[in-house]
């Protein structure tokens, strides 16, 4: 009866307390995202240094400046190979282990997962040092190793390409063992009937994998995915303040990366602030694009 | 059983942690109840590791001994640069310390942007009879450390590191080399390749933190200039020679390391470089960790040149707004510069006294340099010490940047350093107009 007159819709008291629940989150989004997200655009009109009591006034100049900045173009780049590399080590291998895990595998289940997941609940800036130690080119046990082979370790931190390599590696370090324990439960999920039917048909894995875990899992595989970007080029930041500072001459900066470096190394405030909106931009691009094509084909079970 | 030892020792940690905390807190209540002390906050970057604990030491001794000014100290992580992040989160809050430590690179920026009270002009209006302490008991060409393009004295000299050249003697004499080490930089190179040949590990390695002290170094050394009044002047005959030298043997040679700052230091204490170039202030982690008979020697010269050594550190500088907390920072201060008190700060830091009468008194750190050779070689070279550049105005540290990035380009073998010193010159010249 009430959808017949969708223009007036009463306040009952169900709604106030739909709205007083979502205060809360509200107010800390404003807060935390909104708020801050604001006045990065107000800022990217400025030429400023945080510490200056004026703020002057350059219009679109930052923006020009960034767009004709090589390093810009190099640190987009630099990006794209990020995510890339982790949507490989983040995505892919642990949907393809969760798989195995679930499905293949028999035994020792459980060692497994409590051994992938462990190193996520370290601290990244503590894997980093780890790491610098253990890659050590020069001196540290990989070389060492690899040493024994006749292999002389590449100096990765001051190699281009290869810096971006190893610091996704110790990035997924922490990242990997929550993607795969999300994966794990959602190929877990699946109901045991349609598998086994399969395999009784004798229905090859890698078709079994492709045709009905990958279809029937992909709304959580949709998530582990826009995760693994935006999340993973945060947490590639960590590595990159620890080992590199973004060297050799911005090789292994990301657009984030590059934003802090110029805002709080550089103290460009608006040369910064310009960066983010474009990269902010260029996120919603992308989404606006998975919402239009890739979204349309996922399944969702309720 | 086991398990039960590990939550037993655990929970036995956890009370000690607490108790730890609550006997900090009362003391802290008991000397803030004398209300007419003034209280003055003291801005530093030493973590636990890096002398925070003499930080600790020496303020609570002030605090026992005097009767006007009680001093809190506050640490700021991620060193000078994190220091002047939070004085400006603070000044733009309208608050500031008292006395906070400005790094030497940060010299002109934070005499550009933040106030701040010359120390010269707090003791001139309050204090007579310290008129002539500066002059007294600092050499002048460390004072001029402080002082910023205008020639205005910022702050005091305070922690002071200059460049050494740490060497593996052990390696140095199976390579059939003087284990006392090069004195030349050309020798540094002969030095390396020989050590390359005889003993197939590496001979040299120079830092490469985010900053071009050592880069300063080794070129002001054989004659070239970082400045030239307001300009960039690094890429003169001299300035292109000395980087060659580097530059050949990480490229040419492949004799020196190209890596980060740890990395190097590190394998230089694993054994696997013979020498390594790099602060006075890494000397504890060095002495402390490496395995072989390792030494501390002086800057190289280059050959029939004096050595221009670029002082690492900071400066303490007044940034207390009102006369009462001026004075209170004053005579902190001249505790802190004080001949006990700086032989406490340089034994527990490894950082060289700025005064210049602490190495000989008795009282100062006559038997603490006896037993510490390796501290030796960075005090006998203070008259070669010069000022850190910091490149002037506002867009100093975007210069600063650009040479940092040509670093990795010339040492990564991907430009002749003459172009990329050239290019890069110019380009910092642009933005210095």
């Amino acid at each position: 009866m009430q959808a017949a007159k969708p223009a007036k819709i009463k306040f009952t008291a169900d709604h106030w307390k739909a709205y007083g629940l979502l205060i809360p989150s509200l107010i800390i989004f404003i807060l935390f995202m909104f708020w801050p997200f604001m006045y990065t655009i107000y800022l990217s009109f400025f030429d400023w240094n945080m510490v200056k009591p004026t703020k002057e006034f350059v219009g679109l100049q930052n923006y020009k400046e960034v767009l004709t900045d090589p390093t810009t173009y190099k640190v987009f780049g630099n990006t794209l190979l990020y995510i890339g590399l982790l949507l490989i080590i983040n995505l892919i291998i642990p949907y393809i282990l969760a798989f195995v895990l679930d499905i293949v595998l028999k035994r020792f289940n459980h060692l497994y997962k409590g051994a992938i997941f462990l190193p996520s609940v370290i601290s990244l800036v503590v894997g980093s040092i780890l790491f610098t130690w253990l890659l050590n080119p020069v001196s540290g046990p990989a070389a060492i190793i690899l040493g024994w082979f006749g292999i002389d370790m590449p100096i990765w931190s001051k190699l281009d390409g290869w810096v971006i390599v190893v610091l996704s590696l110790i990035t997924s370090w922490k990242v990997f063992g929550y993607n795969f324990i999300v994966l794990y439960a959602s190929v877990n999920g699946i109901s045991r009937e349609v598998i086994e039917a399969a395999r009784l048909d004798g229905v090859p894995l890698w078709k079994i994998f492709f045709h009905l875990v990958l279809p029937m899992s992909s709304a959580t595989g949709i998530y582990v995915f826009i995760i693994t970007i935006v999340q993973g080029l945060q947490y590639v930041f960590t590595p990159i303040k620890v080992i590199t500072q973004g060297g050799p001459n911005y090789a292994s900066s990301n657009a984030i990366y590059h934003a802090y470096h110029e805002a709080f190394v550089l103290y460009r405030t608006g040369h910064s602030a310009a960066l983010s909106i474009l990269t902010m931009a260029i996120f919603i691009l992308l989404l606006i694009l998975e919402f239009k094509f890739v979204e349309r084909g996922i399944h969702y079970e309720n | 059983m086991k398990g039960y030892l590990k939550l037993f020792s655990l929970l036995a940690l956890m009370l000690m942690l607490a108790a730890c905390g609550k006997s900090g807190s009362t003391t802290s209540n008991n000397s803030a109840a004398s209300d007419e002390k003034t209280v003055i906050e003291y801005w530093h970057v030493n973590a636990e590791t890096q002398g925070g604990k003499t930080v600790e030491e020496l303020v609570k001794a002030f605090n026992e001994q005097s009767k006007t000014t009680k001093v809190v100290a506050k640490y700021n992580p991620d060193m000078y640069k994190g220091l002047m992040q939070n004085l400006q989160a603070e000044a733009a809050s309208g608050k500031s310390p008292a006395v906070v430590q400005v790094g030497w690179s940060f010299l002109d920026y934070f005499s550009n942007n933040f106030s701040y009270i010359s120390p010269q002009e707090v003791i001139d209006q309050h204090f007579p009879d310290d008129r002539t302490f500066l002059k007294d008991h600092f050499l002048d060409n460390v004072l001029e450390l402080a002082q910023n393009s205008e020639g205005i004295q910022v702050g005091i000299p305070y922690s002071l590191s200059t460049p050494v050249l740490y060497i593996n003697k052990d390696l140095l004499k199976e390579a059939g080399l003087d284990e006392n080490g090069p004195k030349t930089w050309q020798e540094v190179k002969e030095f390396s390749k020989k050590i390359k040949e005889k003993t197939g590990k590496h001979g040299f390695y120079m830092q490469e933190p985010a900053d071009n002290w050592a880069t300063q170094a080794l070129l002001e050394s054989n004659g070239a200039r970082m400045l030239s009044g307001k300009k960039a002047a690094f890429a003169s005959k001299e300035g292109i020679e000395a980087y060659q030298l580097l530059a050949d043997m990480i490229v040419k040679d492949k004799t020196a390391l190209h890596l980060p700052w740890d990395q190097g230091v590190q394998s230089f204490i694993d054994g696997n470089v013979a020498m390594a170039y790099t602060t006075i202030a890494r000397r504890s982690q060095i002495q402390d960790n490496a395995k072989f008979n390792a030494a501390a020697i002086k800057s190289p010269a280059w050959e029939g040149k004096n050595v221009r050594l670029p002082a690492g550190g900071a400066m303490l500088a007044i940034t207390a707004q009102e006369e009462k907390q001026q004075k209170a920072a004053w005579e902190f201060m001249k505790y802190l510069y004080s001949v006990e008190s700086m032989a406490k700060w340089t034994e527990g830091t490894g950082y060289v006294p700025p005064r210049k009468d602490v190495a000989e008194d008795e009282n100062g750190l006559k038997d603490f340099l006896a037993e510490n050779e390796m501290m030796k070689a960075a005090i006998e070279q203070m008259d070669g010490v010069v000022s850190w550049t910091s490149f002037p105005g506002d867009a100093g540290l975007e210069a600063e940047q650009k040479l940092l990035d040509i670093r990795d380009e010339i040492l990564g073998g991907k430009t002749s350093v003459e172009e990329g010193l050239k290019t890069t010159e110019k380009e910092i010249n642009k933005l210095l107009k």
